[in-house]
């Protein structure tokens, strides 16, 4: 009796299926799933904080072990999260089907990552962070240590717990509140090549900061990071507009770091609560394009007086333009309002660059004279600021010369030749008439 | 010495020129004027290019080349016309003047065309 009832209700629960799968997609960014890799379950309860402000702002968080062998990010070509946070900066190998690859593979898809490592952080987390951008100290015992720049503590003596607060300047990334209180820090650092473009140090340590390892001796050699070169907490941009966070301490997440108070040595200020909540908080918006992720619609063109959009131009003709830039506010898109966006009249180098200006709903127009080269333009307008995803649209279009009997009917200029062939006309009929009756 | 002999010479030479000019026919003299008016035209023309360039270079064209084609057509009139020329000993004159005012309009047709 009760077998077909259990029956009945599976069928009726497969039908859901379908529209469970079809519930988010890449337009619709709200309803984000994110999977989080732990090496041990207790920091479910010790990073709480971080996990709750998380699930407050909507996202659907799946907690797994790192050698759970059920993990997978894809399942039959589809992704299955939206985001991904590895706080397991220890484990060696992932259980299931994860790897170094798959997880590039994620990011390369347009996905955004987390990731933490800490003191002895294991190759495979190393190898992921290197693949990103971010070099960690190749010695595995090596952490950060800094004895000017620590936070005051009665337990922790050695100065490997630092007091950080030299932010990345941006407003998009971490947010217009400015982080008064320093933010703490106890972990490993990195470098970033300075030839990449698209990674940028979010938390840089202080001049004095090294890495070393805190109860060897110290080598005869300087050591390898050391002073602002070492960055804490990076942050890498793709092109594909994916969003990483590479940090270097698990224990900047924790709750306990979180609420601690912090007072940085040889500094009079004490603050009751660190930093690191704020900044964490910001800067996971940020990551999860909260903030800072534009998109551009309806870029369109022309001539001044109609509405259509002519298939060509001609030169010196008169033209409008105009494209709507909107930013992500984490549950709508909002305008976005900005001095700064420029578009090109380009062909092999821009014969016209304007500055565009908007009407504070999101719309940027300007107008201009077509210049007086024919060929083949492109409209393009390439938009890359600090912490925004990069805009790269164009849109080509042809422009013509004038046709024969678009010129004027009589040229100024051409008048002496006029006046001259119609005086050989007149001078024709003269001769003629004088060379005819001269007796 | 030597100068005055050479200036004297062109003298002398100029002289003889114009006397001997002065013997040509008058229905010569007329068409050579109205050589000498063509090509004047054709001067000033080319001047005029050379100060504004040749931006409608079709009207620049049309215009020296009426010049020039009306100096030639007047040139080859003088040629037939002229009774000291053998060549044309047995053509009648009004067959020659015939000839040019038919080229003349030819010419003034593809002229106008051009002009724009």
């Amino acid at each position: 009796m009760a077998a077909p009832k259990v029956a009945f209700l599976l069928l009726n629960l497969i039908s859901i299926l379908p529209l469970l799968v079809s519930s988010f997609s890449p337009d619709r960014p709200t309803d984000r799933r994110i999977l989080v890799v732990l090496d041990d379950l207790s920091l479910k309860s010790s990073h709480s904080l971080f996990f709750s402000s998380l699930k407050s702002r909507g996202f659907d968080l799946d907690f797994k072990l790192a050698d759970d062998p059920a993990i997978a990010v894809k399942r039959y070509g589809q992704y299955m999260y939206d985001g991904l946070i590895l706080l397991s900066p220890s484990t060696e190998r992932f259980g299931g089907s994860l790897d170094v690859e798959g997880v590039l593979d994620f990011v390369d898809s347009g996905h955004d990552l987390i990731v933490s490592a800490d003191a002895n952080a294991s190759d495979l987390i190393r190898n992921i962070a290197a693949e990103c951008g971010v070099d960690f100290d190749e010695d595995p015992s090596a952490v950060i240590v800094d004895h000017s720049s620590y936070a005051v503590s009665e337990t922790e003596g050695d100065h490997t717990l630092i007091a950080a607060d030299d932010f990345i300047q941006s407003d998009v990334i971490l947010g217009n509140k400015k982080i008064e209180a320093t933010v703490l820090f106890k972990g490993i650092g990195h470098s970033l090549n300075p030839a990449n473009s698209m990674v940028l140090k979010a938390l840089s340590a202080s001049p004095s900061s090294y890495s070393t390892n805190p109860s060897s001796k110290l080598s005869s050699q300087p050591p390898s990071l050391y002073g602002t070169a070492i960055s804490l907490v990076s942050v890498v941009q793709a092109r594909n507009a994916a969003r990483i966070m590479i940090s270097g301490s698990l224990d900047m997440f924790s709750n306990r770091l979180f609420r601690a108070g912090v007072q940085k040595s040889g500094s009079l200020n004490k603050y009751e609560k660190s930093g690191n909540e704020q900044f964490i908080t910001e800067l996971s918006k940020w990551i999860f394009h909260e903030r800072g992720h534009l998109k551009a619609v309806n870029l369109r063109h022309n001539k001044v007086g109609e509405s259509e959009e002519p298939s060509m131009y001609r030169i010196n003709d008169d033209l409008e333009f105009s494209v709507e830039i909107f930013e992500w506010s984490g549950s709508s898109w909002v305008p976005h309002v900005s001095k700064d966006v420029q578009v090109q009249f380009y062909m092999m180098s821009p014969y016209v660059l304007k500055t565009l200006s908007t009407n504070g709903k999101g719309l940027y127009h300007t107008s201009f004279k077509v210049p007086d080269v024919y060929g083949v333009f492109q409209f393009k307008v390439e938009y890359q600021k600090l912490g925004y995803t990069s805009l790269s649209l164009s849109k080509q279009i042809p422009v013509r010369p004038f046709k024969h009997n678009e010129y004027e009917r009589f040229i100024t200029t051409a008048f002496p030749y006029y006046g001259a062939s119609f005086s050989m006309m007149a001078g024709f009929f003269i001769f003629s008439g004088v060379y005819l009756y001269n007796k | 010495m030597g100068k005055s002999a050479t200036t004297s010479d062109v003298h002398a030479l100029f002289h003889s020129l114009r006397s001997a000019y002065a013997a040509t026919a008058n229905h010569l003299k007329i068409i050579d004027l109205y050589i000498v008016f063509a090509i004047v035209t054709a001067v000033i023309q080319v001047a005029y290019m050379a100060i504004v360039g040749s931006f409608p270079f079709n009207s620049f064209l049309s215009g020296v080349l009426s010049c020039v084609g009306t100096a030639v057509l007047a040139v080859s009139l003088r040629i037939q016309v002229n009774k000291d020329n053998k060549e044309f000993k047995d053509l009648p004159p009004e067959r020659a003047f015939a000839d040019f005012v038919l080229c003349n309009l030819v010419l003034h047709l593809v002229i106008m065309n051009f002009l724009g």
